[in-house]
């Protein structure tokens, strides 16, 4: 079972590496359009190498929910390391996707 | 006054009929070309978080084209050839009348042969023969493959061109043609739109690219929504639309049967972003005030607009952001149809489906359904959207279209008078 440190390091690894950043520059707290300055294209990029890190399929509703990087970490955790029953799943909105197509 | 362009045939390939009279039935009683994938055997569907398209199912060359014509290109071509025949048919084009080398093909297309595109490097990847792999590969991958084998079915020995802008393409193809016909360098052109991508490498990028509808896979009727508040994506759709451009002139001379004038047209950049559109709408107001000003009709005589509207929750706010912007207070008086909600979005055929759904809109003052509007967004609000068939004697028609590569295109289309 993979722990949580370890999961936020791969992650921010990955954030650093696709950034070309020190990864000690980036925080859990960090906005991924805000902070690190990702546009939505630049989030589903990213969001592709977690998955191959992770071995992972992120379906497209769940999206909406990873706008920080602690997010996106706390997702990848409870999908690595599924939470109790009880607790709450990452909540699945609207879409944020609206390629120009 | 620059010499003034008609349409003057249709042909229609799509996932609600081939044909114009049947797809034109089909639209206006408002059913669906969407069914679920079933299957992109030898890959395990699991892998595809898309699983709807509006396919064309048991489509078969031979039955429409002659014997032999549609063999040696790829599907896409062969829809382009379908479409094409029954456009110069409807128009009773005959070639054999015509200086060939004032007859152009102007063909616009997204993806191309992508069917033995995707067989060839899939069998020289895993075989590793290089000998082997077939020696009508580059002639069917080639772009122009389309608008080659069109010009050659009919010996249209004018302009041939092949224009690529993702899912604008064809509406710039009726743009250009109508500049050539404008500027006197053809009496008359074939337009041609025609995409037919929905295979296992293409359909995975568009899913990895998170622009396809996810949520509605066990209901593919529903998956196609534009406008509605649910909307998740757009869905893939595969077909042609080809249309036959002349000059008035051209066409008075033959007694032609005309369905619309071609009266404007733009082209612009947003020099923005490849596939995410400015969120102002700034840009797509400017293209489609550029193209009634090339009409020389101002934005109060727009009686009905063809949405670009592919069903995407960011592209189709921004477009009725534009038509607000653009159209102001007019913007709930005008009549707006998507047709994608309809046959999904054809890429490289979407300009032209809409360019010929437009000419019919206006010549049978019927305009078609917008279908699962059942909640419609806020953000998208347009009186003028319906689920149901409008009938209005529209006389100026506005054509979207936008592409990846932040490309946008919008075309006039104007009711005859002559």
């Amino acid at each position: 079972m993979a722990k949580t440190t370890e999961v936020s390091d791969k992650i921010i690894q990955a954030l650093a590496d696709y950034l070309k950043r020190d990864a000690a520059s980036i925080h859990t707290t960090h906005h991924l359009r805000e902070d690190l300055g990702l546009d939505s294209m630049a989030v589903i990029e990213m969001l592709y190498r977690i998955e191959e890190v992770f071995n992972l399929q992120i379906p497209d509703q769940d999206l909406v929910g990873l706008t920080t990087v602690g997010q996106v970490i706390a997702y990848v955790q409870g999908r690595v390391a599924p939470p109790p029953a009880s607790a709450k799943k990452p909540t699945a909105k609207r879409s944020t996707k609206g390629k120009k197509a | 006054m620059p010499t003034r362009v008609v349409i003057t045939g249709l042909g229609v390939v799509s996932p609600i009929g081939i044909g114009v009279p049947q797809f034109w039935k089909a639209a206006l009683e408002g059913r669906s070309g969407i069914s679920a994938i079933t299957s992109f055997d030898p890959f395990p569907l699991e892998g595809y978080r898309s699983r709807v398209a509006g396919r064309i199912l048991e489509f078969s060359p031979n039955q429409y084209l002659p014997a032999g014509q549609g063999d040696r290109v790829d599907r896409y071509a062969q829809f382009a050839l379908v479409a094409a025949k029954e456009a110069l048919a409807d128009a009773e084009f005959r070639m054999e009348r015509e200086e060939p080398h004032r007859v152009g093909v102007i063909v616009g297309a997204g993806m191309g042969g992508m069917v033995m595109g995707e067989r060839e490097i899939t069998q020289l990847y895993e075989h590793k023969r290089p000998h082997r792999v077939h020696p009508n590969f580059i002639p069917v991958i080639t772009l122009n493959s389309a608008s080659g084998i069109v010009a050659m079915a009919y010996g249209a020995k004018g302009p041939n061109l092949t224009i690529s802008t993702a899912c604008s393409s064809s509406a710039h193809a009726l743009g250009q043609a109508m500049n050539y016909i404008r500027a006197g360098t053809a009496d008359a052109v074939i337009v041609v739109g025609a995409d037919a991508s929905i295979t296992p490498l293409v359909f995975a990028g568009f899913c990895s690219l998170r622009a396809l509808s996810t949520k509605y896979n066990d209901a593919p009727e529903r998956a196609s929504r534009p406008f509605d508040r649910g909307r998740d994506g757009f869905v893939m759709g595969e077909g042609a639309g080809a249309l036959i451009l002349e000059s008035l002139a051209h066409a008075k001379k033959r007694k032609a049967r005309m369905y619309a004038e071609v009266a404007g047209y733009a082209a612009t950049s947003e020099a923005y972003h490849m596939v995410i559109p400015r969120e102002d709408g700034v840009e797509v107001a400017t293209t489609m005030r550029m193209a009634l000003k090339d009409a020389g009709i101002p934005p109060a005589q727009v009686d009905y607009i063809n949405a670009h509207a592919t069903s995407t929750t960011v592209g189709d706010a921004v477009e009725v952001k534009a038509i607000r912007l653009l159209f102001k207070s007019r913007a709930d008086k005008i009549a707006v149809s998507a047709t994608k909600s309809l046959v999904g979005h054809t890429l490289g055929a979407a300009g032209s489906l809409a360019g010929i759904v437009s000419a019919l809109t206006l010549d049978s003052g019927q305009i078609h359904p917008t279908l699962n509007l059942d909640d419609p967004d806020p953000a998208c609000a347009l009186a003028g959207l319906s689920t149901h068939t409008q009938t209005r004697k529209a006389k100026v028609a506005l054509v979207n279209a936008f592409g990846f590569g932040s490309n946008n295109a919008a075309v006039v289309l104007k009711k005859i008078t002559t």
